[in-house]
């Protein structure tokens, strides 16, 4: 299958200054050598902890952010090297969508010239067809043309969500990243937003990147799922096979601390993560290390890298060394 | 409505008649918010009850008026704008709504203590976490540590209790050297060093990764049974409310629509909220079966557009004519579980 976006050994660090004259004492590895690849019409998936690189990746995926080494392209374009037109054309295709629907819309603007600026920006039609098509868009996401003329804080979190979804939608982008955007909703609004997703990417055949710490909502929305861990995917499989078989240790304790409502089920999350380790100091050899329950010697040396254990099934763990290389 | 009446004044007569088991009973709690536009109506008639030696579970929506019920026990609401302008709250046999404001002191950190949402946010930045704890013990507890000394002394005995590795050095840091979990194992020290007889927790864990809050749900449970404290756990979470309680009260626009134990709430939810609520957890593979995911139609009713009658019917599925226009009293349908909808008039 093609691949819409195919993400490279991406790194990207970032300097840790103190001190009074900000002098670089160390450096965070945020994304540490990540291949990522999204097919067309298709939801990856991206978990992890809150540090653990899900946001930075996406801003590098979005252009937002340039990477120390890697690459990333977009619909046969990198879109690091890519200068004007070719630039513009891959801004046009991927569109954000964040995670806080009260700061991401300006206050002072109304619905209208919101949804209306990224064609603005593209240059797309005239003013009356740019109004046209806001108001096709604001009923695309479920709500009524009579909303144009009003501002964001007359709307509550769900639907402020929606005209987020408008506005990104605005330029027909091929790939959406959506970075936690139903973190900050409550649960019955959160699932509507989920189905609008799903119906969307149903009809206009898109792809999302979606990003969120909440392994149920991202279980139900995902084709396929990565998990990340430190700057670096850990594992990547399909939804459904990671679930019902999770390889890498830290999958299964990020699946155990899940709580079930269930009454009476508890999560089994019970060895305690060491709190000392952090980001900044990364121990040689795996980064899950001294935290796994599976620890063996080579974990220690070296550092594992992601390779296919079963089919379609990549894990990066000693444990799980792919068949061809077991001598 | 005559003839609901004597059920409605049954059960109240049934739930306010003191048990012996009783830890906190909250009365027709109303707390409602003056502002200039208008009276918003953040508690309306609530109505619960916390056994001794139980977790109860405190689920619902933002702005349903959770907090506030958190904040009003505590006797925290800003006045002005918010007041208690009915009911009672009695703790331990005592109404907290009696009592002057020397008197709650006593209570407030030392009976009755409080974890936040934002642990972060909840530590004072500018003294160490070992001098926040001592202080908690050092303005309730002269008899039990009189010196400064004696105070970190225990101090160093909480850290440890809530999991803390080497304390005797962490007591001198800083909330800022601490990650996000460890901030909350502080505060659930500092509101347990007096050895309260009721904690509540507001979404302790929301902010929180899941590895975290299963360690911090699962501490509390064990300190729970530890020092014999009851939790009122303040949650958005059904999850959470699953794994750590025993009883649960579904909130939804100011008032307690279910409350039942935590067994028969998730076997066979009564009100058409709560039901909703349960459909609306994502499951995994489940769009993979084509099944798509149960949404409540609608937004959570603003003071502005509040609906007439029961403040559910314009987003349930199961609406009758009477929900349009008469607010429901509790039926109870099952002992121990009551609800507020009319479906369960008989």
């Amino acid at each position: 299958m093609e691949n819409l976006l195919q993400v490279r050994g991406l790194r990207k660090s970032f300097a840790i200054r103190s001190g009074i004259f900000r002098k670089t004492t160390g450096h965070v590895q945020a994304v540490d050598g990540v291949d990522l690849d999204v097919h067309p019409n298709e939801t990856l998936g991206l978990v992890g902890e809150s540090g653990c690189g899900k946001t930075t990746l996406a801003k590098i995926i979005l252009a937002l952010e340039r990477p120390d080494s890697g690459s990333v392209v977009f619909d046969g374009t990198d879109i690091h090297s890519a200068r004007g037109q070719a630039l513009e054309h891959v801004r046009r295709g991927i569109q954000v969508i964040f995670q806080d629907p009260f700061g991401s819309l300006n206050p002072r603007k109304k619905v209208a010239s919101i949804i209306a600026e990224p064609m603005i920006i593209h240059k797309v039609g005239s003013k009356a067809q740019r109004y046209d098509r806001s108001a096709e868009l604001l009923k695309l996401v479920g709500l009524s043309t009579d909303m144009l003329g009003r501002y964001p804080h007359e709307f509550s979190g769900g639907q402020r969500q929606r005209i987020c979804i408008a506005r990104a939608m605005a330029v027909n982008p091929r790939l959406l990243v959506c970075d936690e955007p139903v973190s900050a909703l409550d649960v019955s609004i959160q699932a509507q937003v989920i189905n609008l997703l799903v119906e969307l990417q149903a009809e206009l055949k898109l792809s999302y990147i979606f990003i969120s710490h909440d392994l149920s909502v991202v279980g139900y929305i995902s084709h396929r799922i990565a998990v990340m861990y430190r700057g670096q995917i850990v594992e990547l499989a399909d939804a459904q096979e990671l679930f019902d078989n999770p390889l890498h240790p830290y999958t299964r304790c990020l699946m155990d601390a899940v709580p079930e409502p269930v009454p009476g089920k508890i999560a089994a999350a019970a060895h305690v993560r060491g709190d000392e380790d952090s980001v900044l100091f990364p121990a040689r050899g795996c980064a899950f290390g001294s935290s796994c329950p599976y620890r063996e010697e080579p974990c220690t040396r070296e550092k594992p890298v992601l390779a296919e254990a079963l089919h379609g099934h990549y894990v990066a763990c000693h444990q799980h060394i792919p068949p061809d290389e077991q001598a | 409505m005559a003839t609901e009446k004597p059920v409605t004044e049954q059960y109240q007569a049934d739930a306010f008649s003191r048990r012996k088991d009783d830890l906190l009973v909250i009365h027709d709690l109303h707390t409602h918010f003056f502002t200039p536009d208008g009276v918003v109506r953040a508690l309306d008639g609530v109505d619960l009850r916390l056994k001794k030696g139980t977790t109860l579970g405190l689920v619902g929506e933002s702005g349903c008026g959770k907090t506030v019920l958190a904040l009003s026990i505590l006797r925290l609401i800003q006045d002005p704008p918010g007041r208690i302008v009915k009911g009672s709250i009695i703790f331990e046999g005592t109404d907290l709504l009696g009592l002057d404001e020397q008197e709650i002191r006593k209570i407030r950190g030392n009976k009755i203590s409080m974890i936040f949402q934002e642990p972060m946010t909840s530590l004072n930045p500018v003294f160490t976490i070992g001098a926040q704890i001592a202080e908690v013990i050092l303005l309730h507890q002269r008899h039990r540590a009189s010196t400064k000394g004696q105070a970190m002394d225990m101090a160093v005995e909480m850290l440890k209790m809530v999991g803390i590795s080497s304390p005797a050095r962490r007591i001198n840091d800083y909330p800022h050297q601490l990650s996000g979990g460890m901030c909350q194992r502080v505060m659930i020290a500092m509101a347990l060093a007096c050895r309260p007889s009721l904690m509540i927790a507001d979404e302790p864990t929301t902010a929180l990764d899941v590895t975290t809050q299963a360690q911090i749900l699962c501490l509390m449970k064990d300190l729970k049974d530890e020092i014999d404290t009851s939790i009122l756990l303040v949650t958005h979470d059904l999850g959470v409310v699953a794994q750590s309680c025993q009883e649960v009260a579904v909130m939804y626009t100011g008032n307690v629509v279910e409350y039942a134990l935590v067994e028969d709430i998730f076997a066979l939810p009564l009100h058409p909220y709560t039901k909703g609520l349960m459909r609306a957890i994502p499951r995994i593979g489940a769009r993979q079966e084509g099944k798509t995911l149960h949404a409540i139609a609608g937004n959570v009713p603003t003071v502005r557009d509040m609906p007439k009658g029961c403040t559910f019917h314009n987003r349930c599925p199961e609406v009758m004519d009477i929900c349009r226009t008469e607010y429901p009293p509790v039926f109870r349908p099952k002992a121990d579980h009551v609800v507020r909808c009319w479906r369960y008039v008989n």
